[in-house]
């Protein structure tokens, strides 16, 4: 059985199609990567699966659950964590506190005590590896300190599915490969169905994704395994804006005549 | 068990100041009427800091609450005084009544403001407050803009003596209880899983509501409590104590900017904060209204904004800044 299944879910905003009856289904445990050019919906379908939007029309089910109505507070605990394109911390709280708070609320098991979620917190920011700036105001860490505590609070709700919204924009080359592992490493030890959204990253893409969903205009293009939906002509298309050389693209990401 | 204790530390100095300040107006002599003041500005703010300190949500309508608490307990006495087996019990009629008409105006303002954000929320709380006086007045309910007054009525019921002693120590000193009360409740919320979620709902509600936080859960807990305490002062330092009401009286913005005032002199979102502020604006505006009558709110402006401007965080959050030492720290908060 599918994890998540979305059912020709359509999202629109005044005259605008946000996103366009898209279908798409996730199994447990799989890493799933979107692309797609800006405005092409890929966060609008995040804020849907997420509950941030209601859809127009369509359903979303998790676990064999229909979930298009519920609340988003109400589908976090489900086992649907997320995080953000630009971080959101709880700037005033301490990194330990952020990462609590996710273990207190983004859980079924509502009767763990404020110390137990502290202490559930100390193990998921060491897992990421901010445990020296535990108790510093999160406001005050960096841009990638800050998507990393992200991380610690999305997996502190125990989530089944990880939805990743942009986690490698704006890092260096040695620090996506690093997430790249470390995200593998994530995936293995907790057990959970990822979906990464990397916008134009194909490094990372290429590294972590088994599965690669193309969006634009707002509707799903290509849905295949990662190599087969980079190589697809559409794709290529989408991203340089005439028709491939196709052989050329091929030997330029894939190393190979 | 040590540790849990231990967590509520920040309230030995707060509950400390509350106690020496009633000492003071006990044992002094003409020293009541002023201390009887800062407690009520004291508790006011520490009331007004569970909800605004807590959420960022700036009630402006803070003030129906008091009026609320203040008609809840005219209108016991008013319609209750007949009844003589009733007796002293008139007041805890007067004080159910104006919880009852707190938790009602609350809940509904929670029901429809608390879905706004920032200014529109603001001007929301303002308008239902001055809904509610015109209603009072237009409506000629609650004896309309005429008002009520039954005075006269609780020294019939309960005699002059009782009455002296009433309105004279006793309303004051639950205003002491209810700030303590109120103290108690603030760090009791922000030490449980209330204040962690009030937190998240401060710093990004969008952000709070897709960590499964039930925001409007939370809000309106931290906005009903908030309101309670509200009332209770309402309820005795005016309702009580004065043996009148008018709704051109109660429903005073001024009061909500006092609130403001208070809570942001001495730190918003912390628990010695409103206590601080209390004093600060209680003392300077009893003392300037003594040496410069009419003009201490020409005094007071320049003062609240150098204090604004040198501690944005209000006093607390510059001793937190400067004080060192981690003993020190355990008390303040």
């Amino acid at each position: 059985m599918a994890l998540l299944k979305i059912e020709n879910v359509t999202k629109r905003f005044g005259g605008l199609v946000a996103v366009d009856k898209v279908n798409l289904e996730i199994k447990a445990g799989e890493v799933i990567g979107i692309v797609g050019p800006n405005g092409s919906g890929k966060t609008t379908l995040f804020n849907v699966i997420s509950g941030v939007y209601t859809p127009d029309e369509g359903k979303i089910i998790f676990e064999g659950k229909d979930i298009t109505k519920l609340p988003a507070h109400k589908r976090a605990p489900l086992g649907l964590g997320r995080t953000f394109q630009i971080p959101r911390p709880f700037s005033s709280a301490s990194v330990r506190e952020n990462v609590a708070i996710g273990a207190m609320f983004g859980t079924l098991s509502g009767k763990v005590s404020v110390d137990d979620t502290l202490k559930i917190a100390d193990r998921y920011i060491e897992l990421v590896g901010i445990k020296t700036h535990k108790d510093k105001e999160s406001g005050t860490l960096t841009p990638i300190e800050k998507k990393l505590m992200e991380i610690a609070r999305a997996l502190a709700m125990k989530p089944k599915l990880l939805l990743m919204d942009e986690a490698m924009a704006g890092m260096n080359p040695k620090d996506i490969d690093n997430m790249v592992q470390f995200i593998k490493r994530i995936k293995e030890e907790e057990e959970i169905a990822i979906v990464a959204m990397v916008e134009h990253i194909m490094r990372a893409v290429i590294g972590l994704a088994e599965r690669v969903i193309v969006m634009n205009f707002g509707a799903k293009l290509v849905d295949a395994r990662t190599e087969e939906a980079l190589t697809d002509p559409r794709v290529v298309e989408v991203y340089l804006g005439h028709p491939p050389d196709g052989s050329k693209w091929q030997s330029e990401v894939w190393g190979k005549d | 068990m040590n540790n849990t204790i231990s967590k509520y530390y920040p309230l030995i100095p707060v509950l400390a100041a509350y106690l020496i300040i009633f000492l003071i107006g006990f044992f002094m002599p003409g020293m009541w009427q002023m201390v009887a003041l800062l407690a009520f500005y004291c508790a006011l703010g520490q009331s007004w800091n569970i909800f605004m300190g807590m959420t960022g949500y700036v009630d402006f309508g803070y003030v129906t609450f008091i009026a609320l608490g203040t008609y809840g307990m005219s209108l016991g006495i008013t319609y209750c005084s007949q009844y003589e087996w009733l007796g002293i019990g008139i007041i805890l009629i007067g004080m159910v009544l104006a919880l009852f008409l707190a938790s009602l105006s609350a809940l509904l303002e929670a029901f429809i403001a608390l879905r706004l954000r920032g200014a529109y929320f603001a001007i929301a709380c303002i308008g239902i407050n001055e809904g509610l006086r015109y209603f009072i007045e237009g409506a000629k309910i609650w004896g309309g803009s005429e008002g009520l007054i039954y005075f006269g009525a609780l020294v019939q019921a309960l005699g002059r003596d009782t009455v002296n002693q009433l309105t004279s120590f006793w309303a004051d000193f639950s205003v002491f209880i209810i700030a303590a009360l109120a103290a108690f409740l603030n760090i009791y919320y922000m030490r449980s899983k209330i204040g962690y979620a009030l937190t998240a709902v401060r710093e990004d509600e969008d952000a709070a509501k897709v960590m499964g936080i039930n925001t409007n859960k939370y809000k309106t807990i931290a906005f009903l409590t908030s309101g309670w305490l509200g009332a209770g002062v309402g309820t005795l330092a005016w309702g009580l104590k004065l043996g009148h009401v008018y709704p051109g009286d109660v429903f005073v913005i001024h009061y909500t900017v006092e609130c403001i005032v208070v809570v942001l002199l001495g730190g918003a979102g912390t628990l010695m904060g409103p206590v601080i502020g209390g004093l600060i604006y209680g003392l300077s505006k009893y003392w300037l209204a003594v040496i410069m009558p009419g003009f201490q709110l020409l005094v007071f402006a320049p003062i609240i904004i150098i204090i604004i401007v040198i501690a944005p965080e209000g006093v607390v959050g510059l001793l937190k800044r400067k004080l060192k030492g981690a003993k020190l720290k355990m008390f303040i908060e």
